[in-house]
């Protein structure tokens, strides 16, 4: 090799260091793929698709068919962990149930005036068309009496049927021996409801409910039904249900069918009412001054 | 020719490693892929027989290549592989590169090499870059895989020169990774 060959050699070799030097300088600047780099792409995208679709297959078919020696173990292992983890959240799901339940029961006890007492509901005996006939609570003799009334975050529940030992039982007002005064306050109209005792519904009646032959005072589907707070049992306003259906209107009085608002099959905690509440103070309304100290009147 | 050939099995070779190196079963190698390229590089520069500059051509078309495949800069894998292929050449007239130990000691020095000359040439072109840990960390891995891979690759390399071989000589010689 001679002498100008190999200058000419080290000199190509040069060029071809300081090349892509200058191409890299001026990529950092611009950034933008030329068209031949465009083109180049073109060509080998393709080629680079097929190999790695080829080996992702490859690899797949191995690591799902073949490779399977720690599966076994694996697989155990999770199911154990799955059983665990099963457990772990219906406590935790009975858990926020129970806190549910319990911060209700506070809001209500928040909003009654009466003197209550918290219940939790530990029993609750069904008809055979898995519809609950009455409620068993953890409050005894030394607690709560006979006819006490029994009120849940959605309304009245019933009352308190019997009472022995640490425990008693609430008739629910579905029950046909319940009976409660309520008033629809769209008409102003009074009535009794009471328990229709059916084995597949809670649904409830209300008889001779006065109309009085004033056409505003007709009883419609969906009117609200509400304790009146007369018999000094249950506190007035008690949403207990709407008006499912008018059974019968002869002009005078009218007999409808009440949807209550309680599903004593959801009924965790209940709240007893101890006391009724006090009267309304008939001067609420009226002002009043001060009477002056020591016969003086201040400035 | 051969040299055009050797650039074209090698940018299959590393379409194929770069596909298949996420199989690796080791986790913490997984992300230091081999330098084929620079493997590719140093062949070229090693198998120089009188001429540099057909061997720094194929290093620079390889480095264009793989820039334009890998998404990075366009110059900065043919500056590397460059850069390799001159140390190659350096290499090449002092030491003879033979024997299974040996292969597997210098495709880790190339595989070192290459990432240092890539760190090198990212600091000058202030190219962004992790910590210098990371870096140190990223060097040695590579370094590593190049080392696994590399006989395997000059071996089919030499298959390949065995191709273009003339005589049996010629041949044999290719096979065994001595320069004719």
């Amino acid at each position: 090799m001679t002498l100008r060959r190999r200058l000419l050699d080290w000199i190509l070799a040069a060029i071809l260091i300081i090349a892509p030097a200058l191409v890299l300088r001026a990529n950092l600047r611009n950034g933008e793929p030329g068209s031949l780099d465009e083109a180049i792409l073109r060509v080998t995208s393709p080629l680079q698709a097929a190999v790695t679709w080829i080996v992702e297959g490859i690899g797949g078919t191995w690591g799902r068919y073949v490779a399977l020696v720690d599966v076994e173990a694996e697989n155990r292992e999770l199911r154990a962990d799955n059983d665990r983890l099963r457990v772990q959240l219906a406590d935790t799901a009975r858990r926020a149930f129970d806190v549910e339940a319990l911060e209700d029961l506070a809001q209500l006890r928040r909003q009654t005036r009466a003197d209550t007492l918290g219940a939790r509901v530990i029993a609750a005996p069904m008809s055979p068309q898995f519809r609950v006939l009455r409620l068993r609570i953890d409050r005894g003799e030394r607690e709560v009496q006979v006819g006490m009334p029994v009120i849940s975050f959605q309304g009245p529940v019933g009352r308190i049927q019997n009472v022995w030992g640490e425990y008693a039982d609430v008739m629910l007002v579905s029950d046909p021996q319940s009976s409660i005064e309520v008033l629809i306050p769209r008409t102003g109209g009074r009535g009794i409801l009471t328990g229709l005792g059916r084995g597949d519904s809670y649904a409830c009646k209300i008889e001779w409910l006065e109309r009085a032959n004033r056409p505003e005072a007709k009883i419609e589907p969906g009117d609200a039904v509400v304790t009146s707070g007369l018999g000094a049992t249950f506190p007035p306003g008690l949403a207990i249900g709407k008006v499912r259906q008018v059974l019968r209107d002869d002009g005078m009085f009218q007999h409808v069918e009440v949807e209550p608002s309680v599903n004593p099959g959801q009924v965790r905690v209940v709240e007893v009412l101890l006391a009724p509440p006090p009267p309304p103070d008939p001067e609420s309304s009226v002002r009043r001054k001060n009477e002056p100290a020591f016969g003086g009147r201040p400035l | 020719m051969r040299t055009a050939s050797l650039v074209l099995v090698a940018y299959l070779l590393c379409t194929v490693v770069t596909a298949m190196w996420r199989l690796w079963p080791v986790d913490a190698m997984r992300d230091a892929l081999p330098h084929v390229g620079a493997l590719t590089a140093t062949y070229l520069g090693l198998n120089a027989r009188t001429r540099i500059a057909p061997a720094l051509a194929g290093s620079v078309a390889l480095g264009y290549l793989l820039d334009l495949v890998g998404g990075g800069p366009v110059g900065f894998g043919a500056l590397t592989l460059a850069l390799a292929g001159l140390v190659a050449v350096g290499v090449q007239r002092r030491i003879l590169v033979r024997g299974l130990t040996m292969t597997i000691a210098f495709c880790g020095f190339v595989g070192l090499v290459a990432a240092v000359l890539g760190v090198l040439v990212r600091v000058a072109y202030d190219v962004p870059r992790a910590s210098f840990g990371t870096e140190v960390i990223f060097v040695l891995k590579a370094s590593l895989s190049t080392a696994i891979i590399g006989p395997l690759v000059w071996r089919l390399f030499r298959r390949v020169d065995a191709a273009f071989a003339r005589t049996h000589r010629e041949r044999d010689a290719a096979l065994e990774g001595l320069v004719p």
